[in-house]
């Protein structure tokens, strides 16, 4: 009877002081969230402190539009501008020269459908604002826009020398930097030594071992309602990210429009709700699990249904759901064995 | 009534329709409350967080609205029978009150520009955090 209590105080004190440390900050003009399992309260906080200053930092780095302080551009708004103006080379960080360089190669992979070069579209629509209102939709300058075909190959770097042959190239790594961010803090925390935690940047999600005896479980958010679709468990170091129609749009004349716009047409893609993509670890010197989960989700949203596939599969990724404009569930048949349905009797279909 | 106890067959045959119903209305009862209230996923509690604090955590057994001062301006959290909503925000984009009603365990309300949030809390959190 001494060891049941015993053990069963155990239990019981092990359930109330689980070492779990949480917390939330807003950067990147959207919700973080970080829990590190396992360190003590006070060596977590430091460490969640640690990250969410990388993540300011490459914040005001690598933000497209917004001054890091009056009348100072960020790195990336200065390139901007520099672009603009011509073709005289500008030196910028290594680091940013490698992000390029990663992106460039990225865009190409999925057709141009993720394409960092289209700033300038992105603005027509007004996406490159904090809240986002309805646009007076200027077709004069989208078509032009779409026209002049601003690309990521356009943009030559040579060392830290960077000029763009294009002046209508304006860079945001609106769907890039989030995923970059991921593994940047994955790759500090594996440095620490710590091997549990949990990082979600905007629905942007890695894992580092796991939450105590269990893995860490992850919640797919519905794109039209208030709770969780799904959920399933998130394995050490995979990543997952979705691209949704619901957390930055505008409604016009009863019409979404979403911040993801398709290069080809200049217009928002309206024909998905929302695409979700599992990303296994990745070797080391390659695209890492992080961006790749920003990045993919970009061009199955925008591609046509017959088309998603292929495009999913350019990038390696088996595990993914699409929700298309009549809610209909597309769950690839990796994903399906992975993924539990929050309510039961949800209808979809099976992808190959 | 003990008689009735003591040999159940006996029991069996005395009782009327109207015997039968109530005992079945209540079976329907208790099968109903069971399913909806025997849950881990019903909320208990909503935790309201402003910027990287957590602000309050209030039970959802009540009715109230809750006035929180955000980045941007006030905002107003209503609570009323399990549930929580933002029903007031200052922001542009009203995503957060189109959010709705939150019932369930795990569902959360942000408002990006005010930076607030909504979390509704029970007994166990169907998962760690929200791939949104």
């Amino acid at each position: 009877m001494r060891y049941l209590l015993l053990s069963l105080s155990l239990l019981l004190g092990s359930c109330f002081n689980e070492p779990l440390y949480h917390s939330q900050s807003y950067v990147f003009g959207t919700l973080v969230d970080i829990s590190i399992y396992g360190e003590t309260d006070e060596r977590a906080r430091l460490l969640a402190n640690h990250i969410l200053e990388d993540f300011q930092n490459l914040h005001n780095q690598l933000h497209a539009w917004k001054p890091v302080s009056e009348n100072k551009l960020g790195e990336l708004g200065q390139l901007n501008a520099a672009f603009q103006e011509g073709k005289k080379p500008t030196t910028i960080s290594p680091e940013l020269a490698a992000i390029l360089v990663d992106a460039a190669a990225l865009s190409v992979k999925s057709n141009g459908l993720f394409n960092p070069a289209i700033g300038h579209l992105i603005s027509t629509w007004g996406f490159q604002r904090d809240e986002f209102t309805p646009v007076e939709v200027d077709n004069a300058a989208i078509k032009n826009l779409v026209h002049a075909q601003p690309r990521m190959t356009d943009i030559v770097i040579k060392g830290n020398a960077v000029y763009s042959t294009n002046p209508t190239v304006k860079l945001d790594l609106g769907g890039y930097a989030k995923g970059y961010a991921l593994d940047i803090a994955a790759n500090y925390l594996h440095k620490e030594h710590v091997n549990n935690a949990l990082i979600n940047i905007g629905g942007n999600i890695i894992a580092l071992g796991k939450h105590g005896e269990n893995p860490w479980r992850v919640g797919i958010q519905h794109p039209r309602a208030p709770t969780a679709i799904a959920t399933l468990a998130l394995p050490d170091g995979w990543a997952i990210g979705t691209s949704g129609d619901y957390q930055r749009y505008f409604m016009l004349n009863g019409k979404r429009y979403c911040h993801i716009i398709d290069p080809r047409t200049g217009y928002p893609a309206q024909h998905t709700q929302s695409v979700t993509v599992l990303v296994p670890p990745q070797p080391p010197n390659q695209t890492q699990a992080g961006v790749l989960s920003d990045v993919v989700s970009k061009p199955i949203f925008i591609e046509t249904p017959v088309n998603r596939n292929a495009a999913a599969q350019a990038f390696g990724i088996k595990n993914f759901i699409v929700i298309d404009d009549q809610s209909t569930i597309f769950v690839s048949s990796n994903m399906l064995k992975k993924i539990h349905w929050v309510e039961s009797g949800v209808k979809f279909s099976t992808l190959p | 009534m003990l008689n009735f106890l003591r040999y159940p067959k006996l029991l069996i045959k005395e009782l009327l329709i109207g015997d039968w119903l109530i005992i079945l209305l209540s079976l329907v009862g208790i099968f109903y409350l069971f399913q909806t209230l025997w849950t881990n996923e019903h909320a208990a509690k909503v935790q309201i967080r402003i910027g990287d604090k957590i602000y309050a955590t209030y039970s959802l057994n009540q009715q109230r609205e809750i006035h929180v001062h955000g980045k941007i301006g006030d905002a107003v959290i209503r609570i009323s029978q399990g549930k929580a909503r933002f029903a007031k925000s200052p922001c542009n984009t009203q995503y957060c009150v189109h959010q709705g009603w939150l019932s369930h365990a795990g569902q959360a309300a942000i408002c990006l520009p005010n930076q607030i949030s909504l979390e509704l809390l029970g007994d166990a959190k169907p998962y760690d955090s929200l791939n949104y």
